[in-house]
């Protein structure tokens, strides 16, 4: 469209057709890379499906049985209907409960904090004072990050026996593995520059580290603390199903004494706390980012 | 002002030498910048002049070469005494490396940093009143003391370079390196932090070299030019010396291409 405007006269040929630029132009080039990259990508196409299948024989994954079923499961939300509304008996208990919930998803995630802080630091390339505490303190956040939190919580409820506190070591120790190294990341991924220029001005290095590159994560830190808290509440959430406390534990009392309307009650419970949670982090977050 | 005639330059670099992946970026660098000078160097890209100034900076480790800040050689000296050495040459640099977070006054202050020590130097929380004082004296000298309390970030390219050169200015350097200062800024600006920089060194005696990539720039502001060109110095001279020819043959791109 723009051509006829530029173009009014015939001067010079608007765009040449490939022909014509054949002759002046050197030939397309052979480009060995195409048909190893066609194979690399065809293979990996016939890998990822086998794979699929295989996994979908193990799981024994038939959507025919979901849609077969769909009956039983809608008698056992029909049966747990109404929720219970009996507060003495269900709903104070499920408050307090919940309370329990939201304290071992807080002290799990802010007693986390400093373990967290100090090993990441000391994982992130950019700050590390030494090869070896970065590989040292690598393996150490990848092993709290491999070990679930639902395990650490049945080994130290052989020692602090079931309840809370047992629940708030699982989480600290397998939530110092993942914010440290998301945290490490992020260290990671900042600019380098004012460091630098720090170090020009002949900082040391624990001053280069608390002057530049905390402030300059600082957003990014809150912001993961506050999406771990999060997910922190949901685990917590799951360990209480293994004798960890907290609203979890009431969930699995009600099934296993059929209480289905008391489980109904807890779980709107769950899900308003997972939504006040969400929001509040959300809004904290949208506020640090200003 | 008069300076002792036998005194030593404030930065004398001589014979340095520099190569990355074995491929030679200096080779073998002489000059020296005096206490009250400012001294553009220019150069094509690739040229040297960022390594140059690193390598005095400490941000880049020469192959060989001496470099003697305030008379004292850098060369032998480790950790602490190196620290304070280095810590005589402040840099400021065309991606500015400020925390944008952080007040002017705060950034500002992080220049005294090699000065303050123990837990209390890890927050601008626990900065002395001295400091901070200290800190807008410098603010005041760039002319930025009214904004002593606003955060970096929402201050303009020219501001934010003027913060940098306060910072330096409270690093207490002899010697100002500044590599690029005024690359991203606009013409306006670039003159005002050059007119600032000229001031420095030549009302408050700093030794001032300036990486610059407009011969027009040099020949305002600066008393001596330092030409590179693939790693050597080609032209050491006044700044109204640098006629067309040493401009040709600094940037020809025969003469560039061929690095
Ligand atoms: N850290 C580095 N690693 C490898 N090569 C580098 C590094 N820094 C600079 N160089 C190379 O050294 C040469 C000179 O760079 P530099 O001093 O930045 O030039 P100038 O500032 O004059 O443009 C360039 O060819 C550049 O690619
Ligand atoms: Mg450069």
């Amino acid at each position: 469209m723009s051509l006829q405007t530029h173009q009014p006269d015939t001067a010079t040929p608007p765009i040449a057709t490939p022909s014509a630029a054949a002759g002046s132009r050197p030939p397309l080039p052979k480009d060995p890379q195409r048909h190893r990259k066609r194979a690399l990508w065809g293979t990996a196409a016939v890998v990822i499906v086998i794979l699929h299948l295989l996994a979908l024989e193990g799981t024994g994954f038939e959507p025919v049985l979901l849609v077969e079923g769909w009956q039983g499961m809608a008698r056992f939300i029909a049966d747990s209907f109404p929720p219970s509304l009996d507060w003495e008996g269900v709903i104070a208990p499920g408050l307090e409960a919940t309370l329990v919930t939201l304290w071992i998803g807080l002290l799990g995630t802010t007693l986390s904090v400093p373990t967290a802080l100090l090993l990441a630091v000391l994982a992130a390339r950019t700050t590390t004072p030494h090869r070896l505490a970065y590989q040292v303190s690598r393996s150490i956040l990848s092993f709290f990050r491999a070990v679930p939190d639902i395990v650490f919580a049945l080994i130290f409820v052989t020692a602090v026996g079931l309840g809370p506190f047992a629940g708030v070591l699982a989480l600290i120790c397998h939530n110092t593995g993942v914010m440290g190294k998301l945290w490490a990341e992020s260290l990671e991924e900042t600019d380098q520059g004012p460091q630098q220029a720090l170090s020009t001005t002949g900082a040391s290095r624990l001053q280069q580290i608390a002057h530049s590159s905390l402030p300059l994560v600082t957003p990014q830190f809150v912001g993961l603390l506050l999406y771990r808290f999060d997910v922190n509440v949901r685990s917590s959430l799951v360990l209480g199903l293994v004798g960890a406390g907290g609203i979890g534990l009431l969930i699995n009392q009600a099934i296993k004494s059929f209480q289905f309307d008391a489980m109904l009650s807890h779980i709107i419970i769950v899900l308003v706390l997972i939504i006040v949670v969400d929001q509040a982090s959300a809004f904290i977050r949208k506020r640090l980012s200003l | 002002m008069a300076r002792d005639r036998y005194s030593p330059p404030a930065l004398g670099v001589s014979g340095l030498t520099k190569s990355y992946h074995g491929r030679p970026v200096l080779k073998g660098v002489d000059f020296q910048v005096e206490c009250g000078e400012l001294v553009a160097f220019l150069g094509a890209n690739g040229s040297g002049k960022s390594t140059t100034l690193k390598c005095v900076a400490g941000l880049a480790e020469p192959d060989a070469g001496t470099i003697r800040l305030q008379g004292t050689e850098l060369s032998g000296l480790s950790g602490k005494t190196l620290a304070a050495a280095r810590s005589q040459a402040a840099m400021v640099f065309q991606k500015i490396h400020l925390v944008p977070r952080r007040t002017a006054l705060d950034n500002v202050c992080a220049g005294a940093l090699a000065r303050t020590s123990g837990p209390a130097s890890l927050s601008p929380l626990f900065f002395s009143r001295a400091l901070r004082e200290e800190a807008l004296d410098c603010l005041d000298r760039v002319g930025l003391a009214d904004r002593a309390l606003e955060k970096v970030g929402r201050l303009s390219g020219g501001q934010q370079q003027r913060v940098a050169v306060a910072r330096a200015l409270c690093q207490r350097a002899g010697v100002l390196l500044a590599d690029e200062p005024v690359s991203a800024l606009d013409p306006n600006a670039a003159e005002h932090i050059m007119a600032l920089l000229a001031e420095l060194a030549h009302t408050h005696q700093l030794a001032v070299a300036a990486v610059l990539h407009q011969p027009a720039l040099a020949q305002r502001h600066a008393d001596r030019a330092i030409g590179l060109l693939h790693g050597r110095i080609v032209f050491d001279g006044p700044a109204a010396g640098l006629g067309a020819d040493i401009q040709d043959q600094l940037y020809s791109p025969e003469r560039t291409s061929a690095a």
